[in-house]
């Protein structure tokens, strides 16, 4: 785990309350898998996620991982992005795009 | 009354994406542009939300000959923006309608701004006859159109009430799906859907209402037709799949496609579910979806990875598809009780 993931892994649980609307996965584990029963991660939200990601950290998944394994976990998510941008969150606005 | 109508500019205003064509820019769309001076004479204001650079702007203004009020271009958020402009120009939210052709910054706006009135183009076209508009006559089937939206908008102020899971307010509100075999008289739909789903779509190819006509009658193909309600309202026929039943154990699903109408309420992922295992009860060891991969169809890779579909790296053939597999052994995604399967043979 790179210095920057625990803080990319906070930043990825704010992202998922605002995309799905709930709060209650404020507090998700980073193990939880998003697909299926508990997140149940669905292509909406999942492509809303993407793009936040995308925004913030100029990593575009989806361009990378033609099966979308990165998504496994919010853990997946974070090393994913870690391993590509080192740093923590842009500050807002101020991403590469 | 809509006082305000908020654009998008690539593959909205414009027939094209701005920066993607510097030599040769892309026209305006020429429907979108009439709608544009139809409203303008009606004292409606246009104002743009756009991620390209400001010159964007100007292009737009040029092009369609409308003069814009206000306008956002950057790469912040589409809800930000549409709420940026409200403000700047004095109105309320109840005033302002958006039109965007990505279904995905569609759904990003009603959820943050329930009270806009949220378009596609195609949308956008007819709306300028609905009531809110301020048309000199109104008839009957633009009010009726008029209301679906108004049921939309009913139900994104409900979803972004709820709290708790997504599933639990797809059962409050009554969802129901149908999975029944595609009729002839569904083929004129079938077609409109092949047409105008691009983000819900996995083979990118558009179909003809005669070429779905021939698929629906063929041996050794099953057409579904998908269906969706709920306590809100009808919304018809939204998505459809093309199955391929193989002897040899495979069911390969040539054509996915659903409306951004379906879209967040659990539609695709039941499809999916069902077609895993009506394929598994027929015997069918394995389930493929061949996938065009492009930017646009993220929304698609997404519910093919949900439901436990994976492509082998890099396998994206030379005509840009890749074949998304799943084996039918084991544990199948699941099909909610809310859905609602008519006979299938």
């Amino acid at each position: 785990m790179t210095g920057a993931e625990p803080a990319i892994l906070d930043d990825l649980r704010q992202l998922l309350v605002t995309v799905t609307g709930r709060p209650d996965l404020g507090s998700v584990a980073a193990q939880t898998p998003l697909f299926g029963a508990g997140v149940g991660l669905d292509s909406l939200a999942g492509t809303m996620l993407l793009r936040q990601v995308q925004r913030r950290y100029g990593v575009d998944v989806a361009a990378e991982d033609l099966n979308l394994d990165a998504l496994e976990t919010l853990g997946s998510l974070a090393a994913f992005i870690a391993e590509r941008v080192g740093e923590g969150p842009w500050p807002e606005g101020q991403g590469p795009c | 009354m809509i006082k305000c109508v908020v654009w998008d500019i690539d593959n909205t205003v414009l027939s094209g994406v701005y920066l993607e064509s510097p030599d040769r820019l892309p026209d305006a769309d020429p429907v979108i542009a009439s709608v544009l001076r139809e409203l303008a004479s009606r004292g409606v204001l246009h104002a743009l939300a756009s991620r390209n650079p400001p010159e964007a702007a100007d292009y737009v203004r040029q092009v369609t000959g409308t003069s814009f009020a206000a306008a956002r271009c950057g790469w912040g958020s589409k809800a930000d923006a549409v709420a940026a402009i409200t403000a700047e120009l004095d109105l309320t939210l109840d005033a302002v309608a958006f039109v965007d052709d990505d279904m995905i910054e569609r759904a990003e706006v009603a959820a943050a701004l329930p009270r806009v009135l949220v378009l596609s183009p195609e949308d956008a076209a007819d709306a300028a006859s609905w009531p809110q508009f301020g048309p000199a006559v109104v008839t009957d089937e633009a009010r009726r159109r008029a209301e679906m939206y108004e049921q939309r908008r009913r139900r994104q102020a409900a979803s972004s009430k709820f709290a708790g899971t997504r599933e639990e307010f797809l059962r409050q509100v009554g969802t129901r799906v149908t999975i029944a075999p595609a009729v002839a008289g569904d083929a004129a739909r079938l077609h409109e859907l092949s047409v105008r789903t691009h983000q819900l779509n996995s083979s990118g190819v558009p179909l003809g209402a005669a070429e779905f006509g021939v698929l629906i009658r063929a041996p050794g193909r099953l057409v579904v037709a998908v269906r969706l309600a709920d306590d809100f309202g009808d919304d018809g026929l939204v998505g459809a799949a093309v199955t391929e039943l193989d002897d040899a154990g495979t069911w390969s699903v040539p054509l996915v496609m659903m409306s951004c109408r379906a879209l967040g309420r659990g539609v695709l992922d039941s499809l999916l579910g069902w077609l895993c295992r009506s394929a598994a009860r027929a015997g069918a060891r394995e389930l493929q979806v061949p996938c065009l991969v492009t930017e646009r169809n993220v929304p698609m890779r997404l519910a093919l990875a949900a439901a436990g579909m994976r492509a082998a790296a890099g396998a994206a053939g030379a005509d840009g598809r890749a074949i998304f597999a799943r084996s039918l052994s084991g544990e199948l995604p699941p099909v909610p009780d809310w859905v609602t399967v008519e006979t299938v043979p």
